[in-house]
């Protein structure tokens, strides 16, 4: 039987935050878009929630392995 | 023989619990210090709320006494957060819990350099190479966590990383153009560089009291700062015409101050007057002058005596007449 891999939700979400962060940091240096300030806190808040919902969330201690 | 000097009546201490310094659960803003101080020595707790505000300033000692008070002294209450961390500290014993401290304000220190180092990084025009970067960190804790693992460790440096980059990125920071200060005083319009005067950090002046005006009766001029302060002096007479942008800041055009977050100025109305300065600046962020007036200072305080108010009520008036307007 094959041993199912536990996917750490906490470094799943934040890995995509930052993908998504990256993008939009490219997007607006390389002058593709130009986001405005608020809309980037926007973005950059809603970022850090999710990471902090998931941690909360999944509330077990990074390091343990079961 | 009898004692007729009148006695007076001692309290029984026994019946009395020794007074003992407890943080208030009732009278407090942050964590009941001030109120509990208030209480132990009966005075109005508002003079160590001012006490602990003014300390603040001086060296920021009384912020540390406040926090080692806040820890290890208990509430009157129901134990609160700051309680049950002194009494854990108590526990490990006081230096390793110092030490457990320092620890964490250095991290939080170095995720703050390192937060702040890649906004400068971006503001000088890496920002695209930054951001790839941050794509790349998130792709790798993606994968660590599907395959299993565990890379926690890096969230916190990401995020300091990415929250610099993309508030330089949104603000539109741009410090490219060297730092320092730097003062120029042209005699010609020739020798005004064909695309204006550019600078990233620093104090850039602008003269242009020396120009002769007689010969170039309409001037444009473009001028940018990433981050400091822009001034640009032109003579009373002269009517300046055109559009000032400050991205955050202070923006004080021919007698006119706005400040905040975006200060966009239009100014001179669209006259055709002459002479004319037609003038397009921008600062990123700190303040921008636009001052005309034959005695300003360049080093100096730039106004009269008295309020912004009176001390500029001559460069509008003189901005004005020069434009033909009112």
């Amino acid at each position: 039987m094959r041993r199912r891999l536990k996917v750490d939700p906490v470094g799943l979400g934040a890995g995509a935050a930052m993908v998504a962060l990256g993008v939009l940091i490219v997007l607006d240096s390389a002058g593709a878009v130009a986001i405005p300030p608020g809309w980037m806190a926007v973005a950059l808040t809603a970022a850090v929630a999710a990471i902090l919902l998931l941690s909360g969330l999944a509330g077990d201690d990074p390091g343990r392995q079961d | 023989m009898t004692d007729d000097t009148p006695t007076i009546e001692q309290p029984k201490t026994e019946d009395q619990p020794p007074r003992r310094l407890r943080r208030s659960s009732s009278d407090r803003i942050l964590l009941g210090v001030t109120g509990g101080l208030g209480r132990y020595f009966n005075v109005d707790p508002v003079i160590f709320r001012i006490g602990f505000g003014v300390s603040v300033f001086i060296g920021g000692i009384g912020l540390l006494a406040y926090l080692l008070l806040a820890l290890f002294v208990p509430t009157d209450g129901e134990p609160d957060f700051a309680q049950r961390v002194g009494r854990r500290l108590q526990v490990r014993g006081l230096w390793r819990g110092l030490a457990a401290i320092a620890i964490v304000l250095l991290v939080a220190a170095g995720l703050v350099v390192l937060g702040g180092a890649s906004a400068l990084v971006v503001a000088v025009g890496w920002g695209v190479p930054v951001g790839i970067a941050v794509i790349a960190i998130g792709a790798l804790l993606t994968i660590v966590a599907l395959r299993g693992g565990h890379a926690r460790w890096l969230i916190l440096p990401a995020v300091a990383i990415a929250t610099g980059a993309s508030v330089a990125a949104a603000s539109d920071v741009d410090l490219r153009g060297g730092i320092g200060d730097r003062e120029y005083r042209p005699l010609t319009a020739r020798s005004i560089p064909a695309g204006g005067y550019d600078s990233g950090i620093g104090r850039l002046v602008v003269d242009l009291r020396r120009l002769d005006w007689r010969r170039e009766p309409v001037l444009r001029l473009d001028l940018r700062l990433g981050a400091g302060q822009a001034s640009v002096f032109v003579p009373g007479d002269v009517c300046v015409t055109g559009t000032t942008h400050v991205g955050a800041g202070e923006s004080e055009v021919v007698g006119e101050r706005n400040s905040g977050v975006g200060v966009d100025h239009d100014v001179g109305s669209g006259s055709t007057a002459k002479p004319r300065l037609a003038l397009d600046a921008s600062v990123d962020l700190g303040q921008l002058r636009v001052i005309n007036s034959d005695t300003a200072s360049v080093e100096g305080r730039a106004y009269g005596p008295g309020s912004f108010e009176e001390g500029t009520a001559p460069l509008r008036a003189a901005e004005a007449r020069a434009c033909g307007v009112g």
